[in-house]
Protein backbone atom coordinates (compact mmCIF):
# COMPACT_ATOMS: atom_id res chain seq x y z
CA UNK A 1 0.00 0.00 0.00
CA UNK A 2 3.06 2.17 0.90
CA UNK A 3 4.32 1.60 -2.54
CA UNK A 4 1.08 3.26 -4.57
CA UNK A 5 1.57 5.98 -2.09
CA UNK A 6 4.81 5.98 -2.72
CA UNK A 7 4.34 6.12 -6.90
CA UNK A 8 1.57 8.57 -6.31
CA UNK A 9 3.68 11.25 -4.79
CA UNK A 10 6.91 10.21 -6.86
CA UNK A 11 4.73 10.32 -10.16
CA UNK A 12 3.24 13.86 -8.92
CA UNK A 13 6.48 15.55 -8.61
CA UNK A 14 7.61 14.38 -12.09
CA UNK A 15 4.69 15.44 -13.79
CA UNK A 16 4.91 18.43 -12.40
CA UNK A 17 8.00 18.99 -13.20
CA UNK A 18 7.37 18.08 -16.80
CA UNK A 19 4.44 20.27 -16.73
CA UNK A 20 5.79 22.96 -15.64
CA UNK A 21 9.00 23.16 -18.16
CA UNK A 22 6.67 21.88 -21.13
CA UNK A 23 4.80 25.23 -20.46
CA UNK A 24 7.91 27.12 -20.35
CA UNK A 25 8.24 26.07 -23.80
CA UNK A 26 5.16 26.33 -25.46
CA UNK A 27 5.14 29.98 -23.90
CA UNK A 28 8.29 30.87 -25.84
CA UNK A 29 7.67 29.04 -28.64
CA UNK A 30 4.59 31.60 -29.19
CA UNK A 31 6.27 34.47 -28.24
CA UNK A 32 9.07 33.62 -30.97
CA UNK A 33 6.13 32.80 -33.33
CA UNK A 34 4.53 36.22 -32.91
CA UNK A 35 7.89 38.22 -33.04
CA UNK A 36 8.53 36.25 -36.39
CA UNK A 37 5.08 37.53 -37.37
CA UNK A 38 5.74 40.76 -36.44
CA UNK A 39 9.01 41.35 -37.69
CA UNK A 40 7.90 39.76 -41.16
CA UNK A 41 5.19 41.90 -41.68
CA UNK A 42 5.96 44.53 -44.35
CA UNK A 43 2.82 46.56 -43.30
CA UNK A 44 4.72 46.60 -40.28
CA UNK A 45 7.48 48.43 -41.27
CA UNK A 46 8.70 51.41 -39.44
CA UNK A 47 6.50 50.95 -36.74
CA UNK A 48 7.24 51.70 -32.93
CA UNK A 49 8.62 49.21 -30.82
CA UNK A 50 6.05 50.08 -28.07
CA UNK A 51 3.41 48.80 -31.25
CA UNK A 52 5.74 45.55 -30.98
CA UNK A 53 5.31 45.15 -27.86
CA UNK A 54 1.71 45.78 -27.53
CA UNK A 55 0.90 42.88 -29.98
CA UNK A 56 2.68 40.60 -28.77
CA UNK A 57 1.50 41.04 -25.26
CA UNK A 58 -1.72 40.78 -26.90
CA UNK A 59 -0.98 37.71 -28.62
CA UNK A 60 0.23 35.90 -25.41
CA UNK A 61 -3.22 37.38 -23.16
CA UNK A 62 -4.73 35.41 -26.05
CA UNK A 63 -3.00 31.81 -26.09
CA UNK A 64 -3.31 32.29 -22.24
CA UNK A 65 -7.12 31.65 -22.49
CA UNK A 66 -6.36 29.41 -25.60
CA UNK A 67 -7.35 25.50 -25.78
CA UNK A 68 -3.45 24.53 -26.72
CA UNK A 69 -2.20 26.10 -23.07
CA UNK A 70 -4.94 23.72 -21.78
CA UNK A 71 -3.93 20.60 -23.29
CA UNK A 72 -0.57 20.70 -21.50
CA UNK A 73 -2.87 19.51 -18.47
CA UNK A 74 -2.54 16.24 -20.47
CA UNK A 75 1.05 15.78 -18.94
CA UNK A 76 -0.90 14.70 -16.04
CA UNK A 77 -3.99 12.74 -17.70
CA UNK A 78 -2.18 10.66 -19.98
CA UNK A 79 0.64 8.53 -18.01
CA UNK A 80 -2.09 7.84 -14.91
CA UNK A 81 -4.33 6.31 -17.87
CA UNK A 82 -1.64 4.33 -19.04
CA UNK A 83 -0.51 3.30 -15.27
CA UNK A 84 -4.66 2.24 -14.97
CA UNK A 85 -4.62 0.62 -18.43
CA UNK A 86 -1.17 -1.64 -17.57
CA UNK A 87 -2.74 -2.51 -14.42
CA UNK A 88 -6.07 -3.63 -16.19
CA UNK A 89 -4.28 -5.76 -19.00
CA UNK A 90 -1.15 -7.43 -16.30
CA UNK A 91 -3.86 -8.32 -13.53
CA UNK A 92 -7.08 -8.88 -14.41
CA UNK A 93 -6.97 -10.01 -18.21
CA UNK B 1 42.89 9.31 -30.81
CA UNK B 2 40.25 11.38 -29.56
CA UNK B 3 37.94 10.49 -32.32
CA UNK B 4 38.38 6.72 -31.04
CA UNK B 5 37.42 7.67 -27.45
CA UNK B 6 34.43 9.33 -28.60
CA UNK B 7 33.19 6.60 -30.94
CA UNK B 8 33.52 4.06 -27.87
CA UNK B 9 32.15 6.23 -25.71
CA UNK B 10 28.91 6.36 -27.62
CA UNK B 11 28.92 2.57 -28.52
CA UNK B 12 29.02 1.71 -24.77
CA UNK B 13 26.55 4.12 -24.47
CA UNK B 14 23.90 3.08 -26.94
CA UNK B 15 24.79 -0.37 -25.80
CA UNK B 16 24.06 0.32 -22.08
CA UNK B 17 20.64 1.75 -23.18
CA UNK B 18 19.94 -0.81 -25.91
CA UNK B 19 20.67 -3.25 -22.95
CA UNK B 20 18.57 -1.47 -20.89
CA UNK B 21 15.72 -1.38 -23.06
CA UNK B 22 15.67 -5.15 -24.18
CA UNK B 23 15.65 -6.40 -20.62
CA UNK B 24 13.12 -4.40 -19.70
CA UNK B 25 10.30 -3.94 -22.73
CA UNK B 26 7.91 -7.19 -22.86
CA UNK B 27 8.70 -10.03 -24.86
CA UNK B 28 6.71 -12.80 -26.33
CA UNK B 29 7.58 -16.98 -26.21
CA UNK B 30 5.98 -19.12 -27.46
CA UNK B 31 6.18 -22.31 -25.22
CA UNK B 32 4.73 -25.41 -23.49
CA UNK B 33 3.87 -25.31 -19.78
CA UNK B 34 6.14 -28.76 -18.27
CA UNK B 35 5.85 -27.92 -14.70
CA UNK B 36 5.28 -25.04 -11.94
CA UNK B 37 6.50 -25.09 -8.58
CA UNK B 38 7.82 -23.18 -5.53
CA UNK B 39 11.69 -23.04 -4.29
CA UNK B 40 13.24 -21.20 -1.54
CA UNK B 41 15.77 -19.62 -3.47
CA UNK B 42 18.56 -17.15 -2.39
CA UNK B 43 19.18 -14.01 -3.83
CA UNK B 44 22.77 -12.99 -3.67
CA UNK B 45 24.32 -9.48 -4.30
CA UNK B 46 25.28 -10.72 -7.57
CA UNK B 47 21.87 -11.12 -8.95
CA UNK B 48 19.65 -8.78 -6.24
CA UNK B 49 18.84 -6.50 -9.49
CA UNK B 50 17.28 -9.09 -11.42
CA UNK B 51 14.68 -9.86 -8.46
CA UNK B 52 11.69 -8.26 -7.01
CA UNK B 53 12.68 -5.77 -4.39
CA UNK B 54 12.11 -6.94 -1.02
CA UNK B 55 8.48 -4.98 -0.28
CA UNK B 56 6.81 -5.77 -3.20
CA UNK B 57 4.62 -8.43 -2.15
CA UNK B 58 6.05 -11.69 -2.84
CA UNK B 59 9.47 -11.33 -1.91
CA UNK B 60 9.40 -10.93 2.19
CA UNK B 61 13.04 -10.77 2.31
CA UNK B 62 16.15 -9.64 0.67
CA UNK B 63 18.49 -12.97 1.20
CA UNK B 64 15.83 -16.24 1.28
CA UNK B 65 12.91 -16.58 -0.11
CA UNK B 66 10.31 -18.26 -1.91
CA UNK B 67 10.32 -17.76 -5.69
CA UNK B 68 7.63 -19.08 -8.29
CA UNK B 69 8.84 -20.84 -10.99
CA UNK B 70 6.84 -21.89 -14.13
CA UNK B 71 8.91 -24.74 -16.33
CA UNK B 72 8.44 -24.48 -20.12
CA UNK B 73 9.90 -25.82 -23.21
CA UNK B 74 10.09 -24.60 -26.54
CA UNK B 75 8.71 -26.55 -29.75
CA UNK B 76 11.91 -27.18 -30.67
CA UNK B 77 13.05 -28.95 -27.88
CA UNK B 78 15.18 -26.30 -25.47
CA UNK B 79 13.51 -25.17 -22.13
CA UNK B 80 13.32 -21.86 -20.32
CA UNK B 81 12.48 -21.33 -16.96
CA UNK B 82 10.59 -17.95 -16.01
CA UNK B 83 10.22 -16.64 -12.10
CA UNK B 84 6.80 -15.48 -11.21
CA UNK B 85 7.43 -13.00 -8.83
CA UNK B 86 5.06 -9.55 -8.45
CA UNK B 87 6.89 -6.34 -9.65
CA UNK B 88 5.55 -3.64 -7.21
CA UNK B 89 4.97 -0.33 -8.38
CA UNK B 90 7.94 1.69 -9.67
CA UNK B 91 9.89 -0.42 -11.67
CA UNK B 92 9.78 -1.93 -13.87
CA UNK B 93 6.64 -0.46 -14.80
CA UNK B 94 4.59 -3.51 -14.96
CA UNK B 95 2.16 -3.18 -11.58
CA UNK B 96 1.79 -6.80 -11.67
CA UNK B 97 0.64 -7.87 -8.48
CA UNK B 98 -1.54 -11.45 -9.13
CA UNK B 99 1.34 -13.78 -9.21
CA UNK B 100 -0.42 -16.19 -7.90
CA UNK B 101 -3.06 -16.53 -9.94
CA UNK B 102 -0.44 -16.45 -12.91
CA UNK B 103 0.97 -19.60 -11.27
CA UNK B 104 -2.40 -21.14 -11.49
CA UNK B 105 -2.82 -19.90 -14.98
CA UNK B 106 0.75 -21.86 -15.76
CA UNK B 107 -0.31 -25.04 -13.98
CA UNK B 108 -3.96 -25.17 -15.59
CA UNK B 109 -2.29 -24.71 -18.97
CA UNK B 110 0.02 -27.94 -18.48
CA UNK B 111 0.70 -30.08 -20.82
CA UNK B 112 2.97 -33.02 -22.27
CA UNK B 113 5.24 -33.24 -25.31
CA UNK B 114 2.81 -35.66 -26.61
CA UNK B 115 -0.11 -33.38 -26.85
CA UNK B 116 1.13 -30.65 -26.48
CA UNK B 117 -0.71 -27.04 -25.30
CA UNK B 118 1.29 -24.29 -27.11
CA UNK B 119 1.27 -20.91 -24.55
CA UNK B 120 2.00 -17.23 -25.25
CA UNK B 121 4.29 -16.28 -22.37
CA UNK B 122 4.34 -12.41 -22.22
CA UNK B 123 8.19 -11.77 -19.86
CA UNK B 124 10.73 -8.90 -19.56
CA UNK B 125 14.26 -10.23 -18.12
CA UNK B 126 17.18 -12.20 -19.21
CA UNK B 127 18.22 -15.74 -18.36
CA UNK B 128 21.44 -16.13 -17.13
CA UNK B 129 22.15 -19.32 -15.49
CA UNK B 130 25.66 -18.02 -14.61
CA UNK B 131 23.99 -15.83 -12.01
CA UNK B 132 20.93 -17.38 -11.61
CA UNK B 133 18.84 -15.20 -13.36
CA UNK B 134 15.69 -15.60 -14.47
CA UNK B 135 13.32 -13.96 -16.58
CA UNK B 136 10.03 -12.65 -14.71
CA UNK B 137 6.42 -13.95 -16.51
CA UNK B 138 4.02 -11.45 -16.96
CA UNK B 139 0.85 -13.12 -18.46
CA UNK B 140 0.15 -16.24 -20.09
CA UNK B 141 -2.41 -17.30 -22.32
CA UNK B 142 -3.09 -19.71 -24.95
CA UNK B 143 -1.46 -19.69 -28.71
CA UNK B 144 -3.28 -20.19 -31.77
CA UNK B 145 0.06 -22.59 -32.77
CA UNK B 146 2.93 -23.20 -31.81
CA UNK B 147 3.72 -20.65 -34.95
CA UNK B 148 1.79 -18.06 -34.25
CA UNK B 149 2.62 -14.38 -35.62
CA UNK B 150 3.05 -11.72 -32.40
CA UNK B 151 3.32 -8.07 -33.43
CA UNK B 152 5.14 -6.48 -30.02
CA UNK B 153 2.85 -3.62 -30.19
CA UNK B 154 4.35 -2.50 -26.84
CA UNK B 155 7.46 -2.31 -27.47
CA UNK B 156 6.86 -0.55 -30.88
CA UNK B 157 4.74 1.99 -28.77
CA UNK B 158 6.93 2.54 -25.72
CA UNK B 159 10.16 2.95 -28.69
CA UNK B 160 8.61 5.66 -30.84
CA UNK B 161 7.31 7.61 -28.24
CA UNK B 162 11.22 7.52 -26.27
CA UNK B 163 12.33 8.91 -29.76
CA UNK B 164 9.66 11.36 -29.26
CA UNK B 165 10.93 12.34 -26.03
CA UNK B 166 13.55 12.93 -27.31
CA UNK B 167 13.27 15.17 -30.27
CA UNK B 168 11.10 17.21 -28.01
CA UNK B 169 13.77 17.47 -25.16
CA UNK B 170 15.99 18.36 -27.65
CA UNK B 171 14.39 21.26 -29.38
CA UNK B 172 13.47 22.09 -25.44
CA UNK B 173 17.05 22.77 -25.20
CA UNK B 174 17.32 24.16 -28.28
CA UNK B 175 14.82 26.42 -27.38
CA UNK B 176 16.42 27.84 -24.09
CA UNK B 177 19.49 28.26 -25.51
CA UNK B 178 18.27 30.48 -28.63
CA UNK B 179 15.61 32.42 -26.13
CA UNK B 180 17.52 32.71 -22.78
CA UNK B 181 21.05 31.93 -23.02
CA UNK B 182 22.30 33.65 -26.10
CA UNK B 183 20.94 36.80 -25.18
CA UNK B 184 22.41 36.50 -21.77
CA UNK B 185 25.42 35.85 -23.15
CA UNK B 186 25.10 38.84 -25.69
CA UNK B 187 24.58 40.78 -22.86
CA UNK B 188 27.59 39.93 -20.88
CA UNK B 189 29.60 40.08 -23.73
CA UNK B 190 28.29 43.34 -24.08
CA UNK B 191 29.18 44.71 -20.36
CA UNK B 192 32.78 42.75 -20.79
CA UNK B 193 32.99 45.42 -23.59
CA UNK B 194 31.93 47.81 -21.45
CA UNK B 195 34.99 46.85 -18.53
CA UNK B 196 37.48 46.03 -21.46
CA UNK B 197 37.53 49.77 -22.20
CA UNK B 198 37.68 51.17 -19.20
CA UNK B 199 40.49 49.49 -18.36
CA UNK B 200 42.31 50.41 -21.27
CA UNK B 201 41.21 54.12 -20.42
CA UNK B 202 42.57 53.51 -17.23
CA UNK B 203 45.62 51.87 -18.66
CA UNK B 204 46.42 54.82 -20.81
CA UNK B 205 45.82 57.01 -17.46
CA UNK B 206 48.76 54.96 -15.61
CA UNK B 207 52.09 56.13 -17.02
CA UNK B 208 54.65 56.94 -14.54
CA UNK B 209 55.02 55.75 -10.85
CA UNK B 210 52.48 59.29 -10.40
CA UNK B 211 50.34 58.33 -13.24
CA UNK B 212 49.72 54.46 -11.85
CA UNK B 213 49.17 55.91 -8.27
CA UNK B 214 46.43 58.12 -9.19
CA UNK B 215 45.01 55.90 -11.28
CA UNK B 216 44.92 53.01 -8.99
CA UNK B 217 42.87 55.78 -6.34
CA UNK B 218 41.00 56.57 -9.40
CA UNK B 219 39.70 52.87 -8.95
CA UNK B 220 38.20 53.53 -5.89
CA UNK B 221 36.08 56.42 -7.22
CA UNK B 222 32.44 55.84 -8.39
CA UNK B 223 32.39 54.93 -11.92
CA UNK B 224 30.62 57.66 -14.06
Amino acid sequence: MIAILRLAVFGFVVLTLTYVIVSIYSRSVRREKLEKAWDGDPAREGSSPAEREAYIEAGMVAYHQSLRRKLILLVYVIPTLVVGVTVYLVNYQ
Amino acid sequence: MWRYIKWTFRIVLFLIVAGFLHYTLPHHDIVRVTNTYNRLTTVGSENSWAYAAPDTGTAESTVTRDIRFIETAFPGGSVMVYRNEDTGWVWPPYFKYDSSNLQAEAGNLKSTAEAPKWVVVTHYGWRFPFLSIYPNAVSIREATGPDERIIPYVPIVVLVFLAFLVFMVRRMWLQFWERTVEPAAAEVGEAWDGVEARADAARAGAKGVFGRLGAWLGTWRKKR
